[in-house]
C-alpha cells in the first residue's frame, strides 16, 4: 500500500517553493506561442494544466531535441584541441507532468543504460524528481488504459499529484526519492484528509494489447504495411513529439577553426534514417518504414526492455497531418488472427 | 453538412464509382470519415468502397502532395478531388513536369470555402470552380463576400516592424521547430528526391534544431517556395509547433505579385514561373524570368 500525503491549498505554489528551496530548476508545462511544452517555472499560476497533455512531450527535459556533446578548435598549425563533454549539472525537477509521459521515462531509461550508460542523459536523470498529476480529463486520443497505465498510474513518478475539489492535493508517495522528500518538507506533505476523493479521468480500454505482438511476430510481410503507409506524409511529428522514441543522430558542425559535435533526434519515418553512403536502403518505402515504426514499439522493443514503447498518451494522433490513427491500426492489428494462414503451394 | 456539401458529395461518388467500375482508373483519391469523425485522406480501389468517399468543410488536406511520389505511381491513374487551391497545385505540378496529364484524372469540386469560420486563404480564394478538370461535379459553392482589401494586412503590419522586433517575434516561432519537416512534407510543390535540408556536401543547413539551424530551414524553405507556393496554407496546419508559416507564405504571394505584373502561382499550367524560367529569348542579361 503507498503512503499518501494531503497538501492543504495552493499545491502549485508549494511545490514550487519547496522544489526551489532545495536547488532544483523546476520544469513544468507552459505556455510557449500556442503551444504547450516543458519550461523552466517559478510562478505556480503559469503551470498550464487544464489541457489534456502538454503539446510537446516530457522526453526533451532529459533527452533535449539538440544537445551539444563536445566542442573543438584547430590551432595555428592545424593541431585539434578538445573541449571536454559538457554534462549538465542542475538538478531537474518536473511537476505537473501527466503519468503517461512519466512512465515513458521508464522506458528512456532502458534504453540509456543498455548496452551503454549515456552520461548526458543520466546525469540529468539521476538527480531528477518527477512529481506527476494525474488526469481528471481525457480525450477521444488518450489511450493508455490501453497499454496498462491509468490516468492516476504512479509508475515513473516520485510523487504523484492529483488536486482535490477543495483546492488542495492528494500525493502518493511512489518513490524512495519521494518519500524522502516529502519528509524532508513535512510542513507541506500533511497526514492524509478524509475529504472527497480526487476525479479521475474515464479513459476506456480501446483494443486489447496482448494481440499485438502475436500478430506482428509472425507478419514480417504482410500487404498492410503498404496500406496504412499510403495516407502517411512521411514527416516527423510523429515520434518527435513521442515521449516514448529516443531516436537520434549526430552531426558535427564546423565554422572554420572551430566546431561541435551535437546529437539531434531523427525518425525513422525518413528515407534518409536508413539510406547507406552507397545509395543503397534497406527501408526504401513508406510501407517499410511504417513497419519498422509499429514493429519497434510494440515487439522489438518489448524482446529487449520487457515493455512496450508506447504509453498511449495519444500525441501522435492529435499532431498528424494526414489523420493517421494509431489506435485504430492497433485495432485493425488486433482483429486480424495471429497466425499465418497456411498458403497452398501449386505446382 | 449543408444541402450543397450532401449534392457535391453524390456527385463524387458516382463519378468515383464509374471510373473504377469502367477500369479508367486504379485508384480514386478522395476524402472520407476517421474513426473520430475527422476528414482524412483516403484511397479507394474497388466501386464499392465509394460510398466511405465524403465532401464537408474539413476536407482540409491538399490531395495533390501524394501525386509525385514514386511509390503512388503503381496506383496510376489516379483519380484525385481536387478543390480550387489543390487545381492550382497540380497545374504547378505539370508546369514542373513532376506529372503527366494522363495519369491523372481531376475530379474537380466547386468548393465554398474549408473550416467554421472559413480559413483566411479561403476568403480571398479566386479558384472556387477548379477549371480543366476531367470530371467537373455539378453544384454552386455558397458565395463568398470576397473582400477585395485586407487579403495582405497582417504582412504589411509585419512589414512595418522594426527589424529588431521582427527577429524577436519571429526568434520565439522558430526555436518551437522540431525540424520533423511536417512542412515540407505537406507541400505538394516540396517533391525534391533529395531535399536540401538533407544535403552534407557541402551542408547547406544545419540539421539541429537550435535557433541557427530552424532559421536557415525555414527561410531556405521559403526561398524555394517564392512565385511556386499556391497558398493551400497545408504547412501551416500540419505544423505541430504552431510557427505560422502562413504569414511567411503571404509575404511571398504579395511579393511575387508586385514584382511579376501580378503573377499568382498555379493559376494556368503554362505561364512561365518567376526564377524558375530559363529562356535565352528573354531580354535580360541572364536569361532569367
Amino acid at each position: 500500500m503507498q503512503e499518501v500525503k494531503y497538501i492543504r491549498d495552493d499545491w502549485r505554489q508549494t511545490c514550487l517553493d519547496a522544489l526551489a528551496g532545495e536547488g532544483y530548476v523546476v520544469l513544468g508545462p507552459m505556455r510557449d506561442g500556442e503551444k504547450v511544452r516543458f519550461r523552466p517555472c517559478t510562478t505556480g499560476s503559469d503551470l498550464v494544466l487544464d489541457q489534456v497533455n502538454s503539446d510537446y512531450p516530457l522526453k526533451e527535459a532529459f533527452l533535449p531535441k539538440t544537445e551539444r556533446l563536445l566542442a573543438y578548435t584547430f590551432g595555428p598549425g592545424g593541431e585539434p584541441a578538445m573541449t571536454p563533454p559538457e554534462v549538465a549539472t542542475q538538478k531537474l525537477a518536473v511537476l505537473g507532468c501527466r503519468p503517461c509521459d512519466a512512465a515513458a521515462l521508464v522506458g528512456l531509461d532502458r534504453v540509456f543504460n543498455w548496452d551503454y550508460e549515456d552520461a548526458f542523459y543520466n546525469q540529468r536523470r539521476r538527480e531528477s524528481l518527477i512529481l506527476s498529476v494525474g488526469c481528471s480529463t481525457s480525450d477521444d486520443r488518450c489511450f493508455c488504459t490501453s497499454l496498462g497505465l491509468a490516468p492516476d498510474a504512479s509508475e515513473g513518478s516520485d510523487l504523484l499529484i492529483q488536486p482535490l475539489p477543495d483546492g488542495g492535493a492528494r500525493v502518493t508517495v511512489v518513490s524512495d526519492k519521494g518519500r524522502a522528500f516529502a519528509a524532508a518538507h513535512a510542513d507541506v506533505f500533511g497526514p492524509s484528509s478524509t475529504g472527497s476523493p480526487p476525479t479521475v479521468a474515464d479513459v476506456p480500454v480501446r483494443l486489447d494489447i496482448e494481440m499485438i505482438k502475436p500478430w506482428l511476430d509472425a507478419h514480417f510481410a504482410d500487404d498492410l504495411w503498404e496500406d496504412i503507409s499510403l495516407q502517411c506524409l512521411g514527416c516527423g511529428a510523429c515520434s518527435y513529439q513521442c515521449p516514448t522514441c529516443h531516436c537520434f543522430d549526430m552531426v558535427d558542425e564546423t565554422h572554420w577553426q572551430q566546431g561541435e559535435r551535437r546529437r539531434n533526434h531523427d525518425c525513422c519515418s525518413f528515407s534518409l534514417f536508413t539510406r547507406h553512403t552507397s545509395g543503397h536502403n534497406p527501408r526504401p518505402t513508406p510501407a517499410s518504414r511504417w513497419r519498422n515504426r509499429l514493429m519497434h514499439k510494440f515487439r522489438y522493443f518489448v524482446e529487449r526492455f520487457d515493455r512496450r514503447a508506447c504509453v498511449g498518451c495519444g500525441r501522435c494522433m492529435r499532431v498528424c497531418g494526414a489523420g493517421l490513427s494509431l489506435i485504430e491500426i492497433l485495432k485493425t492489428v488486433a482483429a486480424r488472427p495471429a497466425e499465418k494462414p497456411v498458403q497452398e503451394v501449386t505446382a | 453538412m449543408s444541402d450543397t456539401h450532401t449534392e457535391i458529395q453524390s456527385g463524387v461518388r458516382a463519378v468515383a464509382a464509374r471510373l473504377l467500375s469502367e477500369g479508367r482508373v486504379k485508384t480514386v483519391l478522395g476524402y472520407a470519415l476517421g474513426a473520430l469523425n475527422e476528414t482524412v485522406p483516403c484511397f479507394i480501389k474497388r466501386a464499392e468502397d465509394t460510398k466511405r468517399l465524403v465532401w464537408n468543410a474539413r476536407c482540409f488536406h491538399n490531395l495533390a502532395t501524394y501525386l509525385p511520389r514514386e511509390h503512388m505511381k503503381k496506383h496510376f491513374p489516379m483519380a484525385v478531388v481536387v478543390k480550387g487551391c489543390d487545381r492550382r497545385a497540380v497545374n504547378m505540378l505539370l508546369k514542373e513536369s513532376m506529372i503527366t496529364r494522363e495519369n491523372v484524372v481531376l475530379v474537380g469540386v466547386p468548393c465554398g470555402g474549408m473550416g467554421e469560420p472559413l480559413l483566411h486563404k479561403c476568403l480571398y480564394c479566386e479558384v472556387r470552380k477548379p477549371e480543366d478538370v476531367d470530371e467537373a461535379i455539378p453544384g454552386e459553392p455558397a458565395p463568398i463576400e470576397t473582400p477585395r482589401e485586407g487579403r495582405f494586412d497582417s504582412v504589411t503590419k509585419l512589414e512595418q516592424l522594426e527589424p529588431d522586433a521582427l527577429w524577436e517575434q519571429w526568434k520565439g516561432h522558430v526555436e518551437r521547430c522540431i525540424r520533423c519537416y511536417a512542412c515540407r512534407q505537406a507541400c505538394p510543390l516540396c517533391y525534391c528526391k533529395r531535399c536540401i535540408a538533407e544535403k552534407t556536401q557541402p551542408q547547406w543547413i544545419e540539421s539541429s534544431p537550435h535557433l541557427r539551424g530552424n532559421f536557415a530551414w525555414n527561410v531556405v524553405r521559403a526561398f524555394h517556395l517564392f512565385g511556386r507556393c499556391v497558398g493551400c496554407g497545408e504547412c501551416e496546419r500540419v505544423c505541430p509547433a504552431g510557427i505560422p508559416l502562413g504569414e511567411i507564405n503571404s509575404k511571398l504571394a504579395k511579393t511575387v505579385r508586385e514584382r511579376f505584373v501580378n503573377y499568382q502561382a498555379g493559376m494556368d499550367a503554362v505561364t512561365p514561373s518567376p526564377f524558375t524560367t530559363y529562356d535565352l529569348g528573354i531580354d535580360n542579361d541572364e536569361g532569367i524570368l
